[in-house]
């Protein structure tokens, strides 16, 4: 591999990463403080391909799409949890397990007969389709770098709310000791809400940004899904940290094998996490 | 009449993060007497007995069974060793049978555990020897009833007869009495007094007036940290406990 | 008694019969014959799954990988276009697949929880990757099985894998024995542990087991069942793909499992008929059946916890209370 490839590749590994870590984040969240294992937690970021796809179908500007996508999924966010969600908290990891396959199903019923399934795309807005030089000869599209930067803020914004506003505060009680909350007076189940809808908007706003990059096709609420799995297995449930070290390995660790090992380049995150596993059971920073 | 040493702790240490729950503790647990453990709460004393039993591994320091440092082996081992323990609050198989209770004890040293086609109640030995160990504990008119269904301070009797049934050497009995009326209470220290003559016995209790009447040999521990070990009346009678003592409203004695 | 509970009995006794007795009533239409030997041969599988689920405590979300693996081990090992002995690979199908099991287990036990659901399904998502990718095992198309396997006991052949009402058989009869093995299992002195692992983990380490074996030992053998299911389901269509492995067959299963009543074992084979009876009759109504069987499932685990048997379970002993 030459170092112009092998830049490149660098560059797509962490802007993959970062990706992942967006959508990894709100569901490791949403387990830390809730203790929910939310199944449909890719589902969302189906959802919000398809509302970008549609919106911008409908209005033409990328970004009023995105925003009124991140609102319908915080709204959605919403009622699954007041109608749903609410149900599972004092019930174990099957109930939960179930009932949000069955989500899925719904989502995935849902998508079929909105949208069809015939695979879509949406144009990469027009201010960012351009194109920069790289090393050279190869260049690089703006989008994707815009994606990385956009995933980055997002990340130091989490980083802000959790460590120095009160609702961060709130959050990390939460997840060390959900009694002491109830008892500070705190009233919990908004907490919860709060939590989960942020949580499914992380990951339909992912769905917004990789859109213009990726094929929207039904299922791929699920694959990714999987591999956020992945992320949050290595880096250690209900880690917020973790999920980022986490993302960004496997993000890494996929774009560098599909180009040294591509004969087992959807199983090498796989391999990979196994073998992390085998020295830290529980993943890297567990808590 | 010296007894034999059977479990020893050797400079026993055990810190959570920088929470010191143990410090530097050595004693040693004599057959044939029943080792009573005191202390105000968040004394270290329940982390002793989960050390003891392995379920949590020293920071630092020794355990030694017979003289042999047992500190690394797996948890499911010291119960191998002979040393049984039962829990703080009520542990046992809720949904079962007091008999099934017992059984799930004895079936280990009678064999058989891997077997997928004999069925379990073949064995007329093993139902034997878990009844025997019922009616140690004076529960043998409950054998068939569910153990979620007798009463609290049967099913704390209960668990001490899953104990005994595992054949130990050592018991190790975190508070047995805790939560039970003055008649219950009365039968468990009646039958510590009898079993006290046949096994090594350490009992961390908060019933002052039970740890008294029963102990051979008494700690006091305070803050994770040793405070006294003698007799009743050594302990009884040394300043520094009642100095412990003073201001603890609840522990009255 | 091997089977302790009435409505257990009364299910057994009307449910078997009846099974031997359809083939008669079915005999111009193979598709129901079909139908049916698909339903027994999945029965089997999420038998093995409510045996790890509901028996053992063990939440898995990726036994499909085993369903999948019967087949491609299968394909893997035999000769294309030569009739191999199906006993005899049926012993190697599971032998296989129990060492895969060992294997996969040996990591997977060692965690437990939420974190046990998302490692067996990212197991399963790597087969199913391995099989997708794969030239040499059709990609996304799957294998094709050319030649059925003779079925010859000590030369004496009883029954032939080609014709459906014999096959229908063969899954009838496997059925059977799986729900008789695990009762007898569940029974043993094995089950007692079984039993009291699930109930009390804890408990059970302070008498002195080692549960991680006892866990390995039946995530083994509810896996080479798995794979035993996932190998008839070959045969009879005479195809593997990739869709076996499917997160979503993983998925399915534990939805029929819970449907029937989990742990209660033969749950598992009213769960699989009353799903794909009601898949079958949903999908020849609308097109987007998927809608109606996410909304019957959340409310399943809303309002139905207990499952079929369960409710059965319940009404019997109601009527015996008057």
């Amino acid at each position: 591999m030459d170092s112009t490839l092998f830049i490149v590749q660098l560059i797509n590994g962490l802007q993959y990463g970062l990706l992942l870590f967006l959508i990894a984040s709100g569901l490791t969240l949403v387990f830390g403080v809730m203790g929910i294992l939310n199944l449909a937690h890719g589902s969302m970021f189906m959802v919000g391909a398809y509302l970008a796809w549609y919106f911008v179908q409908q209005t033409g500007s990328f970004a009023f799409s995105a925003v009124i996508s991140a609102v319908i999924a915080l709204l959605i966010g919403f009622l699954v949890e007041r109608t749903l969600i609410r149900q599972l908290y004092r019930r174990n990891h099957l109930d939960q397990v179930l009932l949000t396959i069955g989500m899925i199903f719904v989502f995935n019923a849902l998508q079929g007969l909105l949208w069809g399934n015939d695979p879509l795309g949406v144009d990469v807005p027009q201010a960012l389709s351009a194109s920069i030089p790289l090393a050279g000869i190869i260049e690089y599209p703006v989008y994707r770098i815009f994606v990385a930067v956009f995933c980055v803020v997002v990340a130091g914004v989490m980083y802000y709310v959790i460590s120095k506003t009160r609702l961060g505060m709130l959050i990390r009680a939460g997840e060390s000791n959900r009694e002491m909350v109830e008892c500070l007076g705190i009233d919990i189940s908004r907490l919860y809400t709060i939590v989960f809808a942020i949580g499914v908007m992380l990951s339909a706003v992912a769905g917004v940004v990789a859109a213009p990059i990726s094929s929207i096709v039904p299922g791929m609420g699920e694959h990714i899904l999987i591999t956020c799995f992945v992320v949050v297995v290595i880096g250690g449930m209900g880690s917020i940290k973790g999920a980022f070290i986490g993302a960004l390995m496997v993000g890494l660790v996929d774009t560098f094998a599909s180009v040294l090992v591509p004969e087992l380049s959807s199983m090498m995150i796989y391999i990979f996490m196994a073998f992390i596993l085998l020295l830290k059971p529980q993943g890297l920073f567990s808590s | 009449m010296e007894n034999n040493v059977i479990l020893e702790t050797e400079g026993l240490c055990k810190y959570w993060g920088g929470l010191k729950a143990l410090d530097d503790l050595s004693l040693a647990f004599h057959d044939n007497q029943l080792h009573g453990i005191v202390g105000p709460n968040g004394a270290g004393k329940s982390t002793l007995l989960n050390m003891l039993c392995g379920h949590y591994k020293p920071t630092s320091g020794k355990i030694l069974h017979r003289g042999e440092s047992i500190s690394s082996i797996k948890p499911y081992e010291f119960a191998r060793r002979g040393i049984g323990r039962s829990f703080q609050k009520t542990n046992i198989y809720s949904n079962s049978t007091c008999l099934e209770n017992c059984s799930v004890a004895v079936q280990r040293l009678m064999g058989g555990s891997f077997n997928f086609f004999r069925s379990r109640y073949s064995q007329k030995m093993l139902d034997e020897i878990a009844t025997q160990a019922l009616e140690k504990v004076g529960l043998g008119q409950r054998r068939d009833h569910i153990a979620s269904q007798i009463s609290y301070g049967e099913q704390r009797q209960l668990e001490i007869a899953m104990v005994l049934a595992t054949s130990p050497e050592v018991l190790l009995l975190d508070e047995p009495m805790a939560g039970m009326g003055h008649e219950e209470s009365q039968l468990i220290i009646d039958l510590l007094s009898r079993l006290k003559k046949e096994y090594c016995i350490v009992l961390v209790e908060h019933d002052m007036d039970a740890i008294f009447e029963l102990s051979d040999q008494l700690t006091v521990m305070v803050d994770g940290q040793h405070l006294v070990t003698g007799s009743v009346d050594e302990v009884r009678d040394d300043p520094r406990v009642k100095e412990a003592y003073l201001g603890q409203g609840d522990e009255v004695y | 008694m091997l089977l302790n509970k009435r409505a257990e009995r009364l299910f057994v006794w009307i449910f078997f019969p009846l099974a031997l007795l359809m083939p008669m009533f079915l005999e111009q239409n193979e598709y129901y014959v079909n139908k049916l030997t698909t339903i027994m041969i999945l029965s089997i599988f999420v038998m093995s799954l409510d045996y790890l689920v509901g028996k053992c405590g063990l939440i898995t979300l990726g036994h499909a990988m085993f369903y999948g693996l019967g087949g491609y081990i299968f394909v893997m090992i035999a000769p294309e276009y030569e009739a191999v002995n199906f006993w005899i690979y049926t012993f190697y199908i599971c032998a296989i697949s129990a060492t895969v099991a060992f294997v996969i287990g040996f990591l997977v036990l060692r965690t437990n929880g939420i974190y046990m659901i998302m490692i067996t399904l990212a197991f399963a998502q790597m087969t199913f990757y391995y099989f997708s990718d794969s030239i040499d095992f059709g990609g996304t198309d799957g294998v094709f099985v050319y030649v059925k396997p003779e079925t010859s006991i000590f030369g004496l052949s009883l029954f032939d894998l080609d014709n459906p009402t014999h096959f229908y058989y063969l899954c009838l009869f496997s059925l059977f024995n799986t729900l008789l093995f695990f009762k007898v299992l569940i029974r043993s002195r094995f089950g007692r542990l079984v039993d009291a692992i699930h109930e009390n983990p804890g408990r059970t380490v302070a008498l002195g087991y080692n549960i991680f074996i006892y866990r390995l030992v039946s995530y083994v053998v509810a896996s080479a069942l798995g794979a035993y299911a996932g190998y008839l389901f070959t045969l009879q269509y005479g195809f593997v793909n990739p869709s076996m492995l499917s997160w979503t067959t993983s998925g399915t299963a534990l939805v029929m499992s819970i449907l029937g009543g989990m742990g209660s074992i033969y749950g598992a084979i009213l769960g699989t008929l009353v799903y794909e009876g009601l898949h079958y009759s949903l999908e020849h109504l609308t097109e987007h059946w998927l809608l109606f069987m996410g909304g019957l499932i959340i409310l399943m685990v809303m309002v139905f916890k207990k499952g079929i048997a369960g409710f059965l379970e319940d009404l019997l002993e109601k009527r015996d209370g008057k």
